[in-house]
Order: structure tokens, then sequence, then C-alpha cells
């Protein structure tokens, strides 16, 4: 209900303000311009994709002190800390960094944009990024309608950033007036009241202007002729560095989950900094004199003084995140959750598989990557349940006798029920999203993809060979007749240890364990296949088990076979990643046949 | 001299080479390196273990992968030489 009246709502109230005040006119004319400008970036971004940029974001972001540097570097060039915050947020929404890189660039803008002020109090200078909108959209466009797709990218690029000073630009614009009638010096008043009240002031004056640089030099300009105490200075400079969140979160908006959760990250940060400082404003002020003193600024010298508080409370805020940084992530994580993860029906859903990556070969690639490793999650669960033993017993290190004698259930479980619900669905999503993706991909990124979705189908085929072992399984368990029971034993306790193999090569990034897991894994499934071995042979000749058992064993031990066949072929593709030497290096049948020859010889 | 050429002098004279040939060189080494201390382990290990069924099995599996990667890396060789000749 709220939501049908909500979008009408908000067309009414924007009409009425365009109607009553072109200034509203402007300023909303502003946000759209600034938002349109994002998406326009992501493009830009999106057309470098293909390996090369993510590759160079993630080397500069993949550790937190690389990523903090990346932010400072960023912020320290750009001189807006708000525009690092919305491309970060770019970023996150085209799938190129993940939320931790993104929160530890932040970290690194906030210190970054201590440059400016540095800049402003110490030269009086200030880069005028609005300027620079109109050259921008100009050589942008030209280079949208070329067909290089490199240009294409640089052009969208350069659109996006125009697009982004041009909408700041109009909102300032619109704010032109209110900022005529801001006289700080009416403001001044002493102690803690003081302190709150310009605090206010801070947030106020930079969510009006959407700059915090633009607060800045109010500020600066009204210490320097006294206008302000240099206490009231600090309060309003606190209250520029919570309002200038407010960009970032106007850009979380046509973002994906992510950017939402950078922007409250974002929030968080500058909110919780800026009650430590306030807290402590008497303690921090100390530490600036004695500072200034060791630098050598004059005790009069208050804007360069401003610049140094600005420096230490920034600085402060980043060492006291740095530690908790997992714990702000887990908590966004669970604060900010996608309305679409959840499912009505109960049944398992794709986790990774996101439209926006759609376009980015190698983020796209991942993502099927990480959603397969989900289907072998599930389809590892199942397959347990099929073969009647506990998960939690086949990755332990207990002895496998013993795995297989701890049943999971007194009765049979109903695999196709689990295969409906934890398969089908994450199954089809996959293929789906694979084809759609495949289309922005290069000729070797589709061989790579057609060899995922082979993975893919051999999870689902070793469920489906799970189903139909699972019948007998359950019946010559319990049987009477030693031999069957025994050659049952065997099947599960086989498929158990290949189980528990996969599951080590899955979780280790040795790749020699790797090698050897696997060509074991290999070696086994045939030595125990026991239509090779000669095993039903004999027990048929012997008579120790009955026709029916005989072909219920035949078609079973196919089965036991398939299933670690399909899993191994599985682990090779999804679990490996031996700089492409995967097929050089793996066991072929002429090896596997040479090693057991030498086993009979012996 | 055009500039691709220009290039490929500069990549030669550096030693920059084809990187992806390095890199799977590097990779193949150090695999290497790992599976020779393996199969010393698992050779020690032989000598004192009474049921010697399964190491005796990890043990022809090392040696094999042992002779793979010298294969590999020896192409791998033969590519660079090949290369360089070419460079000339």
């Amino acid at each position: 209900m709220l939501r049908r009246i909500l979008l009408p709502t908000i067309l009414i109230v924007l009409a009425y303000g365009f109607w009553i005040s072109p200034d509203f006119k402007e300023i909303a004319a502003g946000v759209s311009i600034f938002l349109f400008g994002m998406l326009t970036l992501e493009e830009g971004f999106k057309a470098f994709s293909g390996g090369v940029l993510e590759k160079i974001l993630q080397k500069s972001t993949d550790k937190l002190y690389k990523s903090v540097s990346f932010g400072f570097v960023a912020t320290a060039i750009m001189q807006s800390s708000s525009l690092v915050s919305v491309l970060t947020i770019s970023f996150i929404g085209a799938g190129l960094i993940g939320l931790t890189q993104g929160i530890g660039i932040i970290l690194g803008a906030n210190i970054g944009t201590t440059t400016g002020a540095w800049l402003m109090a110490g030269f009086g200078l200030k880069v005028n990024i609005a300027s620079y909108a109109m050259p921008m959209l100009a050589f942008g466009v030209i280079l949208i309608f070329q067909k290089a797709k490199s240009l294409k990218g640089i052009g969208y690029i350069l659109a996006g950033l125009g697009f982004l000073f041009l909408g700041i630009h109009y909102m300032k614009d619109g704010f032109e007036a209110f900022k005529e009638t801001v006289d700080l010096a009416s403001f001044a008043v002493d102690g803690f009241k003081g302190l709150l009240i310009f605090v206010g002031v801070g947030i106020l004056a930079t969510v009006v202007m959407q700059s915090s640089h633009a607060t800045i030099v109010l500020i600066l300009a009204a210490l320097s002729v006294g206008q302000i105490t240099y206490e009231n200075a600090l309060a309003l400079t606190i209250g520029a560095n919570i309002g200038t969140t407010i960009t970032a979160v106007i850009g979380s908006l046509s973002s994906n989950i992510d950017g939402k959760r950078l922007a409250g990250a974002h929030f968080i940060f500058n909110v919780v900094t800026a009650f430590v400082a306030i807290a402590f404003m008497n303690q921090i002020i100390s530490l600036v004199e004695i500072i200034s003193d060791a630098i050598g600024i004059a005790s009069d010298n208050h804007t360069l003084k401003l610049a140094v508080f600005d420096s230490f409370f920034k600085i402060m805020g980043v060492l006291m995140f740095i530690p908790f940084i997992n714990k702000l992530v887990n908590f966004l994580n669970k604060t900010i959750k996608s309305s679409s993860s959840k499912s009505t029906t109960g049944s398992d859903n794709a986790r990774y598989l996101n439209d926006s990556v759609l376009e980015l070969p190698s983020t796209a690639m991942a993502a099927i990557s990480r959603e397969t490793k989900h289907l072998y999650e599930n389809s590892f669960e199942i397959i347990t349940h099929g073969l009647n033993i506990k998960r939690r017993n086949v990755v332990s290190s207990m002895p496998l006798d013993e795995v297989i004698q701890d049943s999971y259930s007194k009765s049979p479980v109903d695999i196709n029920l689990f295969y409906v619900n934890r398969i089908k669905g994450v199954y089809g999503q996959i293929i789906d999203f694979s084809t759609r993706a495949q289309s922005a991909m290069t000729p070797q990124n589709i061989e790579v993809l057609y060899k995922i979705k082979l993975a893919n189908r051999d999870l689902v085929e070793a469920v489906k060979n799970t189903e139909r072992l699972q019948k007998n399984l359950v019946k010559y368990s319990n049987s009477a007749n030693e031999h069957i029971k025994e050659q049952y034993d065997t099947i599960k306790k086989d498929l158990a240890e290949l189980l528990r193999n996969i599951n080590i090569i899955a979780t280790t990034d040795e790749e020699d364990v790797v090698l050897l897991l696997l060509s074991k894994a290999k070696i086994h499934t045939e030595k125990y296949d026991i239509l090779a071995n000669g095993t039903l042979d004999k027990l048929i000749r012997e008579g120790l088990i009955t026709n029916e058992m005989a072909t219920s064993l035949m078609n079973d031990s196919v089965y036991s076979y398939d299933i670690s066949k399909h899993l191994i072929t599985m682990a090779e593709v999804i679990f490996t990643d031996m700089n492409n030497l995967n097929d050089e290096m793996y066991l072929n049948d002429g090896d596997i046949s040479e090693i057991l020859n030498k086993k009979d010889e012996l | 001299m055009s500039i691709k050429k220009f290039i490929k002098n500069v990549q030669s004279s550096l030693g920059l080479g084809d990187y992806k040939v390095e890199g799977k060189k590097k990779a193949v080494k150090e695999l290497l390196k790992k599976l020779l201390d393996r199969k010393r382990e698992l050779k020690k290990a032989i000598e004192k273990a009474s049921d010697k069924k399964n190491l005796q099995e990890e043990l022809e599996i090392v040696s094999l992968e042992i002779k793979k990667g010298k294969e590999i890396l020896s192409k791998l060789y033969a590519k660079k030489i090949k290369g360089s000749k070419n460079g000339k």
C-alpha cells in the first residue's frame, strides 16, 4: 500500500516544488543530473572490463593498506571525497571490488580530503571541479560516438564525470540564495552548546552545498576575519565531515546492495568519528597545539591549525576503525539485506548471480564459478544424505568404517525433493545467467564458461545417480546376505572417501595436494570398479549372491562409478587454478592404466 | 622503426619476453619443488612403514607427476629459445 502511494506522492511534491520555486527546480535537476552521471560513469567502467581494469583495481585494493592508499591518492588528485565515494560505489555496483576494499577506499578518501584543507589554508587554492564539467561533457560525447571500445569507455567516463560535476554545480547554484543568507558570525556561541550548534551548522551547510570543501572555504574565510572562534571552526569542520556522507547516500540510491552498504559504512564511520571528536574535543585541541608547535605553525595562525586539526581528526578516525572493518562488514551485511535474496518457497536460489555484472566478462565468470561452488555444496549435502551418512562425519577425520556405520536417518531421505529444492533452481539460474553473460565474452572466455557449465551438469548427474543408487543401498545395507552387504558398504565407503578428498581439494591452496588427491581419486575409481576388477564375476560364479542381487549390484556399481567420474571431472574444473597447467598435469587414461598395470605386476 | 618493432626490441632487451610463459614456468618450478619434497618424504616413510601399499601408490603418482612437470618445463624452455632465435 505504502509503495503504491509513495511514487505518486513524490511526483506530486516535486511538481508542486517546481511550480512554486525556480531554485527547487534547479536543485532537483542537479540531483537528477548527478544520478545520471553515476549511471554514465558505470557504463564507462564496464567498457573497460574484460579483465584488465578488474585486475588493476584488484591489485590496487587487494590489501587494506593498498585500498586505503588508493582512496587517499585518488581523493588528493580529484580533491573530492564525495566523488571518490561515488566512484567507489560504481566500482562495487559493477562488481569490480568487494565491500571490504570499498570501505578501505572510503577510509583513505577521508584522509585524502585533508590535503584540500592544507591547500586552502596554506595557499588559498581550490580546484574548482565544476569548471571542468563542460569540456568533459563535450569531449566525452564526441568519444562516445567512436567505434573503438576503449575510446567509447573513456567517453562515458568523461561524460559521467562531467554530469557529476554539472549536477553538483546545479545543486550549488540552486542553493546560492540560501548560501548568501548564511552569516556565520550570527551563530558565534561559546561552550558545549556552541559546539553542538556549529556541528549542526556544518552538517546543514555541507548538505546544502553538496561539498565539504565549500563548507571549509566558508569556515576558513570566517575564521580569518574573526567572524567565528577557533573552537566554533573546529566544530563546523566536524559537521562538514558528517554532511559530506549525504552525497554518498544519494549516490547509493541507484547502486546495488553493496553500494548501499558502502554508503552505510561511510555514514557510520564519519558519524562515530565525529562523536569521538566531540567527546574528546579539549584533549584533541591540546594535541593539535603540540603538533602545531612541533611543525612550526605560529600560535595565532588558526587557519593552518584548523588544517592540522582536520588531518588529526580524520587519521584518528581511520586508525580507530581499521581493527573493526570486518565487524563493520558483518554488521552491514546483516542490517542492509537484499530484498530478492529471500525465497518464499523454502527452496534455494542463486546467491552470486547479479545482472549488473552481465557485461563484465571476468566478474561474471567469477560469479558463475562461485555459484557453481554453491551448487557443489548443495550437491555434497544431498549425496551424503543419499548415501545415508552424515556430512559432518565425511569432512572430519573419522575412520571411514565408522563414517558409514553412523547413519544420517533411519528412513530413506527423499532425494528428489532435495533435488527440486536445492539443485534444480540454482542450476537453471546458472545456465540462464551463463547464456546471457557469454554474449559479452571473448571466445577464450566462452571456452572456459563451457567447461564450468559442464561441471554444473556433472553435479546434477551425480545427484541424480545418487537417487538411483539410494534404493538398493538402503535395501542391501541391512541385508542378511553378508556378501552383498559388504559390496554395498564398500560402495558407500569409496564414495565417502571421494567426497572427503574433494572436500580437502575444495578447501586447500596446496597445488601438490590437489594433484595427488585428484590422481588418487581417478585411480581408485578405476581400481574399485567391480565390473572391471572381476569381483562381480567371482560373486556370481561362486553363488554367493542371487541373480537379482547381481543385477542390482551391476547397475549400482555403474551409478557409483558415474558419480565418482562426474565429481572428479567437476573438481578438476572448479577447484583448481594452476595457471592453466591443469590439462597437462592431470593423469590421463594412459597414465592411470600404467599405474594400475604396475600394481597388477606386483 | 615502427612502434611495434620498437616495443618488441625494448621487451627483448629488458628480458620481458613472453610473461605468460615466464609465469607458467615459475608455477611449474614451484609445483615441481613441492612434488620433489613430497617424493623424498614418501621414500623415507616407506622405509619405516609396515603397510607400504598406500604409500607406494602415492609415490608412483608423485613420480609420474614429476615426470610430467619436467616435460612441461622443458617444452617451455624450448619455446623461449625458439622465441629468442626468432627475435634475432
